[in-house]
């Protein structure tokens, strides 16, 4: 019942929904290169389950927190069957129930402790789902699905926890873990690779030269593998030769209307007849070269894939079918097909418990990617494994306490930030907080290391720095929003925001244009692609928690909201009204003037350059509207004035032109002006700076150190500058 | 060779911040830096002149590197908001040809001078670390400051390509500096934080929440010292202390001096001013 990619899929149902969820995980795991085997729980056997590597179990909770029906007589079975250890199980439940009972998902939870209790290895935690399932079930589908591909047969991880060291006095927890991957050691996979026949055919089936190029490429790959790779043109060669290789790999493309390339056109007519000899001892793979604008997309390659099949070679990896830019898939699948090749021993057996063995050899070799003129090279896809200590922001609403829990981990450096969260979630706190979701969800945003990220989209060999060893990762949630609990914050108060900003356009009547689609209106590109990329962040939360100043602002919406304003009111379409409207609210007490300091938004690699810039162009535009009255537009007015006037700041002009005599008043008795006089905390030469500041004209009291700028050396190029692009200064 | 720079004192070391000046140039003697200010040189901007005319910034910092590359030299300031200005606005300029020909033809009709992209802008810390390296530093200090010092960076120079090989979110050239000078450097959260220099005399209660919560956390992670790269956010910590201690009702007094006085000091120039701020430290300190 189980071979190396095998999963056990089981479900105790009473109404049919956990059938169908069953189902549906046994179709999406076939597309993930695993091997279903969905079971009704009454269908198998305690034996059928201890002979397992991985298992996934849709259970739902009948009545008062029963199995379902055809889930009991195995539920009896394996609590009166003696097992000691299933540490070999790879599992995880979900669980189906309805929250108004007082037992919610007692069944799966049943299951879930049975499983840990017996040592096995949960991969992915526990789901409960109540009466509206469908949502939370496709995500634990995907995730635990994608989770068991992972795993190879031989391979599981250990885990070992030492003590936990835990100061009652603070609310710092200190764990440390470390994680090992059972791997075989560099020493005998290097073995493996150069002991007997290491041969490898490679077979070109090409027109325009592409697929010959490639044949030859992957040749030159292979002895990094420990093959010997050798390319064969497809005419010529005779059929029955071929059932002799062990490894074979066919690089094919299409010709005209789904034809064989000349050069195949005679061994695919041996291959195709009746009396073909078989390839019980072949093992290959096939990528397949076309343009998608046929209709018969890649035919040759699939006929030269079905056709290996039929004779009874064993297919070691899935056939790839690349469109006329082919390079990247050609590449990914090079990588995938020479590392299952390398796992095929002298005999011809395919030992698929060596491949992580071989990637972290061959990833481990001193070149990476043939070298040459060729410009070919095979991507890292796996990376070597790096020291983390991972620090965890905590927060516990119920005891109002915060701290940091520090884990010690041994990870892969492909492996993401939103993969850590997990890991450390379902093998060590299951009372981890985080928002999780799919790679680039804009919700799952958080902090690390100061770099506002989505977890899912960033590797940690992209944060590691060799020079310094060690990687740490500082995890916490994202700035300027509430703590729910741990990294979960809330976001209500910008929806709340957004919500306000009345976040629709309202389109002005215009003319459409004619098109063979019907009257339609239209946009220009250039003015799409502007649209298009000021509206181009990953997140709007992410976006709002760059700018430094909105955990101090009560009033201000904050950037995501201004930016979308902005690409609304900049939008063609928009009607006049709505227009006037939008500049209103954004120059608004709460719009882009509340904004302290556009760097910090603009330092986050996650917002494009496009977001700052049009953050400024909005700025400009409410001064510009508002004619630069208010503080803000003082400011900015005569910051500018100042800069025309000597070339330098003249502070002692803003102070005073900015706050006026009452503002500088109250910095009389704020200390402020003290501050700048005396140097009270600043270590300046003299205690008072200049004291004419104190009693002559135009500074007064708002004197600052040095009351006129001298002008700069040449200062008539400033003003003949001003004068030729703004003449309002 | 002495390593020769374009000087820009960014914009309120003639005035607010007279102290950088002061320390600045005997720093650049000590370490054999070869300082030519650019005397006609105007303010960065500071990110408040683009709000008014994103160009009119654009051309008259252009003019500034312009006068550098005719002197065949690097810019370098010891202000972030400088250094993170000019270069932003150096990136802005180098990556779209057509913007860059358009600043030049004004810059020629209006100056006689033309940029051709050929400079770069540093920060002095970068300098120090990547140019004149720790070790000569360490070999320079008589009066180690064996404080607690928590290293300012300010967000302006954080960004990609402007702050050499420190890292741009989590970075550390300030704390091996304050290593350096024999000083203990704090590991705290808010040392790339914005203190809303921009804003400080139009959203005054929201700048100084900010400035509060940056200097709070340099204390609470006790430091006894904050030492700033920036001249302007240095100027904002210190001189309205008091009015942002009063926003947050905590006591936030705790000395700030800028980066060129840190080094000045621990070299052994300006022994009276390093007594008034060991005895600040005794007295006010946390």
């Amino acid at each position: 019942m189980s071979d190396a990619r095998s999963l056990l899929i089981l479900y105790g149902s009473q109404s049919g929904n956990s059938e169908e969820i069953a189902i549906n995980a046994g179709k999406f795991s076939s597309k993930n290169n695993l091997n279903p085997i969905v079971r009704a729980m009454d269908e198998v056997t305690v034996p059928d389950i201890i002979s397992q590597t991985r298992i996934l179990i849709c259970c739902s909770t009948w009545g008062d927190g029963e199995q379902p029906d055809n889930a009991e007589d195995l539920w009896e079975a394996v609590n009166s069957a003696d097992i000691t250890s299933l540490n070999n199980i790879n599992f995880s439940v979900l669980a189906l129930g309805d929250s108004s009972y007082d037992l919610y998902c007692e069944s799966g939870k049943e299951w879930d402790n049975w499983f840990e209790s017996k040592g096995a290895n949960r991969i992915y935690p526990r789901v409960d789902c109540d009466v509206d399932f469908e949502e939370p079930a496709k995500l634990w589908m995907e995730q635990s699905i994608l989770k068991m591909s992972e795993i190879t047969v031989d391979s599981g991880v250990e885990i070992t926890i030492p003590e936990n060291k835990i100061s009652k006095n603070s609310d710092v927890i200190d764990n440390s873990v470390s994680e090992k991957l059972d791997v075989l050691t560099s020493d005998n996979i290097e073995d493996f690779l150069h002991e007997g026949d290491r041969e490898l055919a490679v077979l070109f089936g090409s027109q325009s030269g592409n697929s010959e190029d490639l044949a030859s490429k992957i040749v030159k790959e292979a002895t990094k593998y420990g093959l010997n790779g050798k390319v064969y043109d497809m005419d010529g060669l005779d059929f029955n030769t071929l059932r002799n290789h062990k490894r074979v790999l066919i690089v094919c493309s299409t010709w005209g209307e789904g034809e064989m390339p000349d050069n195949a056109e005679e061994l695919w007519k041996s291959a195709s007849d009746d009396a073909a000899p078989k390839f019980n001892k072949t093992n290959y793979s096939v990528l397949s070269l076309g343009d998608s604008s046929y209709e018969l997309f890649c035919q040759s390659g699939k006929d030269w894939d079905i056709r290996f099949d039929e004779l009874g070679a064993n297919r070691l990896v899935t056939r790839v079918d690349c469109d006329v830019d082919y390079e990247a898939l050609a590449t990914e699948w090079t990588f995938n097909a020479l590392t299952s090749m390398a796992a095929v021993d002298e005999t011809g057996n395919f030992h698929e418990s060596k491949l992580n063995s071989i990637k972290q050899f061959v990833s481990g070799a001193d070149t990476v990617g043939a070298s040459g003129d060729d410009s070919f090279s095979i991507s890292s896809l796996i990376s070597e494994k790096l020291q983390v200590e991972v620090s965890i922001f905590r927060y516990d609403p119920q005891t109002n306490s915060t701290g940091k829990d520090t884990w010690l981990c041994s990870l892969p450096g492909n492996m993401s930030v939103l993969e850590v969260l997990r890991s450390i979630k379902s093998t060590h706190d299951g009372t981890l907080t985080f928002r999780d979701g799919v790679t680039d969800d804009p919700n799952t945003a958080i902090s690390i290391n100061g770099r506002l990220i989505l977890p899912g989209t960033i590797s940690l060999d992209s944060i590691y720095s060799p020079q310094i060893g060690k990687l740490k990762l500082t995890i916490e949630p994202l700035p300027c929003f509430t703590v729910i609990r741990d990294l979960l914050v809330d976001t209500w108060a910008l929806e709340r925001a957004r919500e306000t900003s009345e976040p629709w356009m309202i389109s002005a009547t215009r003319e459409g244009k004619n098109t063979s689609q019907g009257t339609i209106g239209i946009m220009s590109q250039s003015e799409a692609s502007y649209l298009h990329s000021i509206k181009d962040f990953q997140s709007s939360i992410l976006l709002h928690a760059s700018s430094d100043a909105t955990p101090f602002s009560e009033s201000y919406v904050g950037p995501s909201n201004i930016v979308s304003a902005w690409a609304r009111r900049n939008d063609s379409r928009i009607s006049k009204t709505k227009k006037n409207e939008i500049d209103k609210y954004i120059g608004s007490i709460q719009g882009i003037n509340s904004e302290t300091d556009l760097s910090s938004i603009r330092r986050q690699e996650s917002n494009n350059l496009s977001i700052s810039d049009a953050l400024l162009d909005a700025r400009t535009m409410a001064l510009s509207q508002s004619s630069f009255s208010g503080r803000h537009g003082k400011h900015v007015w005569w910051y500018t004035w100042s800069i025309k006037s000597s070339g330098k700041v003249n502070d002692t002009v803003l102070f005073r032109q900015v706050l006026g005599p009452l503002g500088l008043l109250s910095n009389l008795f704020s200390g402020v002006t003290a501050r700048m006089l005396l140097g009270f905390t600043r270590t300046g030469g003299n205690m008072i700076n200049d004291g004419l500041g104190m009693v002559l004209p135009p500074a007064g009291i708002g004197k600052m150190p040095k009351q006129f700028n001298s002008s700069i050396n040449n200062h008539h190029e400033v003003i003949a500058i001003f004068n030729e692009l703004d003449g309002r200064f | 060779m002495p390593l020769k720079y374009a000087y820009h004192p960014g914009n309120v070391s003639h005035s607010s911040a007279p102290e950088v000046n002061d320390t600045m140039m005997p720093i650049a003697k000590s370490l054999g830096i070869e300082l030519t200010i650019l005397e006609g040189a105007t303010s960065c901007g500071a990110g408040i002149m683009r709000q008014a005319n994103n160009r009119l910034q654009l051309t008259l910092n252009a003019r500034t590197f312009a006068m550098a590359e005719s002197l065949g030299l690097d810019i370098m300031t010891p202000c972030a908001a400088t250094a993170g200005n000019l270069n932003e606005d150096l990136q802005t300029l180098i990556g779209n040809n057509i913007l860059l020909a358009e600043i030049n033809s004004i810059l020629m009709k209006t100056c006689g001078l033309k940029f051709n992209g050929a400079v770069k802008v540093h920060h002095l810390l970068h300098v120090l670390v990547d140019e004149i390296g720790l070790e000569k530093i360490e070999l320079k200090v008589k009066n180690p400051l064996n404080f607690m010092i928590a290293g300012y960076y300010g967000p302006n120079m954080q960004q990609t390509g402007m702050c050499g090989d420190d890292d741009v979110y989590d970075p550390s050239y300030l704390e091996k500096l304050i290593q350096s000078i024999g000083g203990i450097p704090v590991e705290w959260g808010s040392r790339t934080k914005s203190v809303g220099v921009p804003g400080l005399l139009s959203e005054e209660p929201t700048v100084l929440l900010q400035s509060a919560n940056v200097i709070l956390d340099a204390k609470d992670e006790g430091a006894q010292l904050i030492v700033s790269a920036c001249n302007l956010s240095h100027t904002i910590m210190d001189i309205y202390q008091g009015k942002a201690s009063r926003i947050v009702e905590r006591p936030i007094n705790i000395p700030i001096m800028h980066l060129t006085e840190m080094i000045d000091f621990a070299f052994g120039h300006h022994n009276t001013r390093l007594a008034q701020l060991r005895t600040r430290i005794s007295v006010i300190g946390n």
